[in-house]
C-alpha cells in the first residue's frame, strides 16, 4: 500500500498530553498513521474532507477517533454532535478521552452517540494503560465499519 | 313637713348624689362608654364616647348604635348577641370619628336591668390602637426579616453553589498539569535511567509520589464537591445490609490481619443507601487503617440511644486519638498521623461529615491515645425499627 490512512485521529489541544499519548502509542507500537488536530475545527475539516483535508474522502476514515472535550473554537461536544449527525461520518468509532468525570458530560458524550468515554487517569502507567487498552481494542480486536456503513441511507 | 315626706326627701336627696356620682365615675372613665336600648338607639354617653366619635352627648342620643362603626353589620351582630346571650367579651370593632379617623377597640358589654324594668346595654370600649399598632410593627418586623432570611438564605446558596462550582473546576483543570509532571518524569527515568546517578533517579520519584499525592487529593476534592451537589436519593434500608456490603468491599484490607469484629444489631432507615454504606466504608476503613499496630483488633459496629435518639457507632481499640483535636478530625485534608505511619489524604471523614449533615443528622467523635476511638452519627430521618437480625460480616479472619 503505497499511503495508508490515518488509523487514528487524536484530537486534543494540550502539547503535552499530545506528545504523552504518541509516547504511549508508539511505545506499545500500536499506530503507525495518527493524526492530530488541535482544535474542534481542524477536526471538522479533517473528518469531513475540506479546508486543508479536501483531498481526503470519506472512505478514508480513521479507525477510531480520540476527542477530548475541552476544545478551542468548537468544543468536543459540538465535533461529537457533527460527527454523528451526519450519515458519512456516523459510523466513525468516536471515544471520549477527557480529564473530566463530569457525569453531564458523561450523559451528553453518550446521548450523542459516543461510543466509549474515558478519563485520563493522573498517574502515567495508568495513563499509558489506557491508551494501551484503546490502541489495542479499537485497532485491533474492533472490526471497523465496512463502507457501506459511510452510505446514506 | 310630715316623716314620710322628709323620708322621701331624703331618699330622693340620697339617689339623686348616687347619681351624680355614678356620673362622674361614668365621665371619669377614659373608655368609651355607652348605653342603649334594645332597638339599638343610644341612651347615653360618656365624655371618652363623645371624643372618640368626635360628637357631642346631643347629637348621639337617639341615633342607631352601629352608625359610628366601619362594618355597622357587625356592631349590629354584637348588641343583638348581648340582648340575646346577656353579655358580650372583647368583641372587636371599629369606631369612626366624624373626620373619618377610625380608633379600633374592644368592647365588653353587659345587659342591665334598670329597676323599672327597662332592659339596657352598657358597652365599655377599650381602645386598641396601640396593641394594634404594636402588632402591626411585630408583623412588619417578621416580615421583614424572614424576607431577609431569605434574602441570606438564597445568598449563601449561591455562593455555596458558586464556591463548589469553583473546587470542582480547579481540581479538575489541576488534574492535567499533574498527569504531565508525572508523565514526564516517568519517561525521563524510564529513557535516561543509565545517565541519571541514583541520587537524580531518587528526586524523579520523590516527584512521582508527590505528584500521585497531589492526584489523589485532587480527586478525593472533586469526589466530595460532587457529593456536596448531588440529591439524595432517599428509601427504607436496612443498615444491616450496607454495614455488610461495606466490609465484603474491605476484604483486601483484611488480609493476614486478625480482626474481631462485634456487629450488633442495626435499624431500618429512611436515607440514601449507596452514601451511607460510603459512611461506613470510610469508618470502617478509619477503623482497620487504625488497629493495625495492634495484634488483635477489635472493631464494633451497633446502635444505641442518645436522647431519645438512634445513634450509630463505630468503636475500635485502634491508636486512637487526643481528645484536644476532636475539632480537626472532620476537616477536608485534616490529618493527625504522619504519612509515614498512616497513610491517607484525610478526606474520609470530611466526607463521613458532608455524607450525614446532607441526611440531616449529626456526627461525632470520642477517643483516647492509645486506647481506640469511636465515631457516632445520627441520620436526622433515623426512624429505628427493631427486628432486623443481626448480619454476620463474613470472612473476618
Amino acid at each position: 500500500m503505497i499511503r495508508q490512512d490515518v488509523e487514528i485521529l487524536l484530537v486534543e489541544d494540550n502539547a503535552d498530553d499530545v506528545e504523552l499519548t504518541l509516547h504511549a502509542l508508539h511505545q506499545e507500537r500500536l499506530a503507525n498513521h495518527i493524526e492530530v488536530v488541535r482544535d474542534g475545527e481542524e477536526a471538522l475539516d479533517f473528518l469531513f474532507c475540506r479546508g486543508p483535508y479536501a483531498h481526503r474522502s470519506f472512505e478514508q476514515a480513521p479507525r477510531v477517533v480520540l476527542l477530548d472535550l475541552k476544545l478551542p473554537k468548537v468544543d468536543g461536544m459540538e465535533v461529537l454532535r457533527e460527527i454523528k449527525k451526519d450519515p458519512r461520518t456516523r459510523a466513525i468509532p468516536v471515544v471520549i478521552l477527557t480529564a473530566s468525570r463530569e457525569e453531564s458530560d458523561m450523559a451528553n458524550g453518550y446521548h450523542l452517540g459516543a461510543n466509549g468515554y474515558v478519563q485520563k487517569p493522573v498517574d502515567f502507567d495508568s495513563f499509558r494503560n489506557v491508551v494501551k487498552h484503546l490502541g489495542l481494542y479499537w485497532l485491533v480486536v474492533n472490526e471497523p465499519p465496512p463502507p457501506a456503513a459511510f452510505q446514506a441511507k | 313637713m310630715s316623716t314620710d315626706t322628709t323620708e322621701r326627701h331624703l331618699a330622693d336627696e340620697a339617689a339623686r348624689r348616687a347619681g351624680a356620682l355614678d356620673r362622674s365615675l361614668i365621665e371619669a372613665g377614659l373608655d368609651p362608654l355607652v348605653t342603649i336600648a334594645p332597638d339599638g338607639k343610644i341612651i347615653d354617653v360618656n365624655n371618652a364616647a363623645e371624643k372618640v366619635t368626635g360628637r357631642s352627648l346631643q347629637q348621639l342620643i337617639g341615633t342607631d348604635f352601629s352608625d359610628y362603626f366601619t362594618d355597622p353589620g357587625k356592631a349590629r351582630a354584637g348588641y343583638e348577641q348581648m340582648f340575646r346571650e346577656g353579655l358580650i367579651k372583647d368583641y372587636e370593632l371599629q369606631i369612626r370619628h366624624r373626620d373619618g379617623h377610625v380608633t379600633p377597640v374592644l368592647y365588653n358589654a353587659w345587659v342591665y336591668r334598670h329597676e323599672a324594668g327597662d332592659v339596657i346595654g352598657v358597652f365599655a370600649a377599650r381602645d386598641i390602637s396601640e396593641r394594634k399598632r404594636a402588632e402591626e410593627e411585630i408583623r412588619k418586623l417578621n416580615e421583614g426579616l424572614e424576607r431577609r432570611v431569605r434574602e441570606r438564605t438564597a445568598e449563601l446558596q449561591a455562593t455555596n453553589t458558586e464556591l463548589e462550582a469553583f473546587t470542582y473546576s480547579v481540581s479538575h483543570d489541576l488534574r492535567s498539569p499533574l498527569r504531565h509532571i508525572d508523565g514526564f518524569s516517568k519517561l525521563l527515568l524510564e529513557e535516561y535511567s543509565a545517565d541519571l546517578p541514583e541520587d537524580a533517579r531518587r528526586h524523579l520519584s520523590r516527584i512521582r509520589d508527590a505528584t500521585r499525592r497531589m492526584g489523589m487529593m485532587v480527586d478525593d476534592l472533586l469526589n466530595l464537591t460532587r457529593l456536596g451537589r448531588k440529591e439524595l436519593s432517599m428509601q427504607l434500608t436496612g443498615l444491616s445490609s450496607l454495614l455488610e456490603e461495606a466490609i465484603g468491599d474491605l476484604q483486601p484490607e483484611m488480609a493476614g490481619r486478625e480482626i474481631e469484629w462485634r456487629i450488633g444489631k442495626l435499624p431500618f432507615v429512611e436515607c440514601d443507601p449507596a452514601l451511607v454504606k460510603q459512611v461506613f466504608a470510610d469508618l470502617l476503613s478509619n477503623a482497620l487503617k487504625f488497629t493495625r499496630p495492634q495484634e488483635h483488633a477489635v472493631i464494633e459496629v451497633g446502635e444505641t440511644t442518645q436522647d431519645g435518639r438512634a445513634v450509630i457507632f463505630v468503636r475500635d481499640n485502634g491508636v486512637g486519638f487526643n481528645m484536644k483535636y476532636v475539632d480537626k478530625l472532620f476537616g477536608v485534608f485534616q490529618r493527625l498521623h504522619r504519612p509515614e505511619d498512616f497513610e491517607g489524604t484525610g478526606i474520609g471523614l470530611a466526607t463521613v461529615q458532608r455524607i450525614v449533615h446532607k441526611h440531616g443528622g449529626r456526627v461525632w467523635a470520642e477517643g483516647e491515645l492509645n486506647k481506640g476511638a469511636a465515631f457516632y452519627f445520627t441520620l436526622e430521618a433515623v426512624e429505628s425499627r427493631p427486628g432486623e437480625s443481626n448480619s454476620s460480616p463474613g470472612g473476618a479472619a
